[in-house]
């Protein structure tokens, strides 16, 4: 057997030491050494971005990220988006719109839309598209999630009124 | 997935020492969204005991343009190439060929010389180990093309023999148009070749010693005028059913040089030279265009399920040509 290898990260701005097979991915890491599931194992080929999470705050498919890459980096998941008990404005617009029906994909989309909203706080329906476009839904034909994205950027300019 | 080690190399020398110390069991890693999708379905018999990470090579993820032209290091992400104000003005076609690449996701994970060196996507020699055995083909150095017979909807329509696999990259045709130079690192140094010299129709010349260091791209004069168009069954996400790069030279409305290239459609990136003798010297219009589109498929020979690719690969050609910009 392979050496198991100290890694040490910051998962939601906590600092991490675990011991992990090389071999592992970041998503296996986070599910199953930290007990993070929000983070969902759906393809695990890169297709279908429900793993995606942040790394240094750029979305990656943490199914086809070594765990070893993260040595030293941030990573953020879903877990780390709400604000004590508070949701982010992004999640409570997707539960208000409809934008989660098995929920399967709703913490890609999340991590997706939180990445697209730092980059762009104005976009449209099409830069959304573009946007989540490694995110696939077999649900909700997308309709619901785009508006929840728009209806999250008027959560957040109101707040910040 | 079967285990393997996990080693970070310092430095391109570092990597060259790995790969030689593993001696043929040591496979270079990147972004990693290629190689971890070979693994995970084990689709080649021989597996690698070791990963060498390049990713902890410092300074070899750079942008730089110079009066001459511009340097991208290997591991410069196809997001920040995409997403350069730099490449944007001066090598559009670039720009748009590493937006069009994969998912905002992979954008951010994979890199320039991945996307050059990545395998192809032949649904029979990426077929999963895990549903009923992996597909031993004539790529894997045992047996026929199953593309031949099988579903080649996908498959080449130029320039395949024995393997009829298209080479998926498209910043390979763009870098190629562009006269892009590769810069390759290995055990006994340093060469530089001329990038369409890079690919061959069974990958690419790397020894198993070598890495890509750089990419070299002269600096277009104030008459290019360059064009990327990719055709993709979905929008974003897909692989290229056929896509064309072309840059061209005009002077008081007329072509005085071009070059273009088309992938998807041939094991390499296929350089429609044809096309190019017929628009150069001459004013580009409807009649011209429509000549070079049909020149630009001569001899073309496609197998049972792909000839629709030569028509997209005409209307591509006569509207790269015709576009203004």
């Amino acid at each position: 057997m392979r050496d198991k290898a100290k890694l040490k990260m910051k998962v939601n701005g906590k600092t991490h030491s675990v011991e992990v097979e090389p071999d592992a991915s970041l998503l296996e890491v986070l599910r199953d050494q930290l007990n993070l599931r929000g983070t969902k194992k759906g393809c695990e080929e890169g297709e279908c971005g429900a793993c995606t999470v942040l790394i240094d705050g750029l979305p990656v498919v943490s199914c086809l990220t070594p765990a070893l890459k993260c040595q030293g980096l941030s990573v953020e998941t879903v877990e780390g988006m709400e604000d004590g008990k508070k949701l982010h404005p992004l999640q409570e617009a997707f539960l208000e719109t409809g934008a989660v029906q098995c929920g399967y994909c709703t913490s890609g989309m999340l991590m997706s839309s939180r990445h697209l909203l730092e980059k762009n706080t104005n976009p449209t329906a099409e830069e959304i598209k573009i946007g989540l476009s490694g995110n696939l839904c077999r649900c909700t034909g997308y309709v619901q999630i785009i508006e929840a994205v728009l209806s999250a950027v008027k959560k957040i300019k109101e707040s910040e009124k | 997935m079967m285990p393997f080690d996990h080693v970070n190399a310092g430095s391109p020398g570092e990597a060259v020492d790995l790969l030689t110390s593993y001696g043929g069991k040591g496979r270079l890693i990147a972004g990693g969204t290629d190689v971890l999708g070979i693994l995970k379905d084990r689709i080649l018999p021989d597996y690698p005991d070791v990963l060498i990470n390049l990713k902890t090579i410092p300074g070899m993820d750079s942008i730089k343009e110079s009066g001459e032209g511009l340097n991208i290091g290997a591991l410069a992400k196809l997001a920040d190439i995409a997403s350069s104000p730099e490449i944007k003005a001066e090598y559009p076609a670039l720009s748009l060929a590493a937006e069009s690449v994969a998912s905002p996701e992979i954008r951010t994970m994979a890199t320039i010389g991945g996307n050059l060196c990545q395998d192809v996507r032949c649904w029979y020699y990426r077929y999963p180990h895990h549903m009923g055995g992996r597909m031993l083909c004539f790529r894997k150095g045992v047996g026929p093309c199953y593309a031949v017979k099988g579903d080649n909807r996908y498959h080449a329509v130029m320039g395949g023999k024995k393997c009829f696999a298209v080479c998926p990259s498209d910043t390979a045709i763009a870098l190629c148009a562009l006269q892009a130079k590769i810069s390759i690192f290995g055990g006994e140094g340093t060469r530089t070749l001329p990038l369409e010299k890079f690919f061959t129709p069974m990958g690419n010349v790397l020894r198993s010693n070598e890495l890509v260091k750089e990419i070299l791209i002269p600096k277009p004069t104030q008459e290019t005028r360059q064009a990327f168009i990719k055709f993709t069954e979905r929008k974003p996400v897909d692989f290229a059913v056929a896509s064309i790069a072309c840059v061209l030279e005009i002077l008081g409305g007329r072509c005085m040089d071009a070059r273009i290239y088309l992938g998807g459609v041939a094991p390499m990136p296929w350089h429609a030279e044809a096309a190019e003798r017929i628009i150069k010297g001459g004013s580009l219009d409807d009649p011209t265009a429509e000549e070079a589109a049909l020149a630009s498929v001569a001899g073309a020979k496609p197998l049972k399920g792909n000839a629709y690719k030569i028509e997209i690969v005409k209307a591509l050609v006569k509207r790269a040509l015709l576009r203004r910009q």
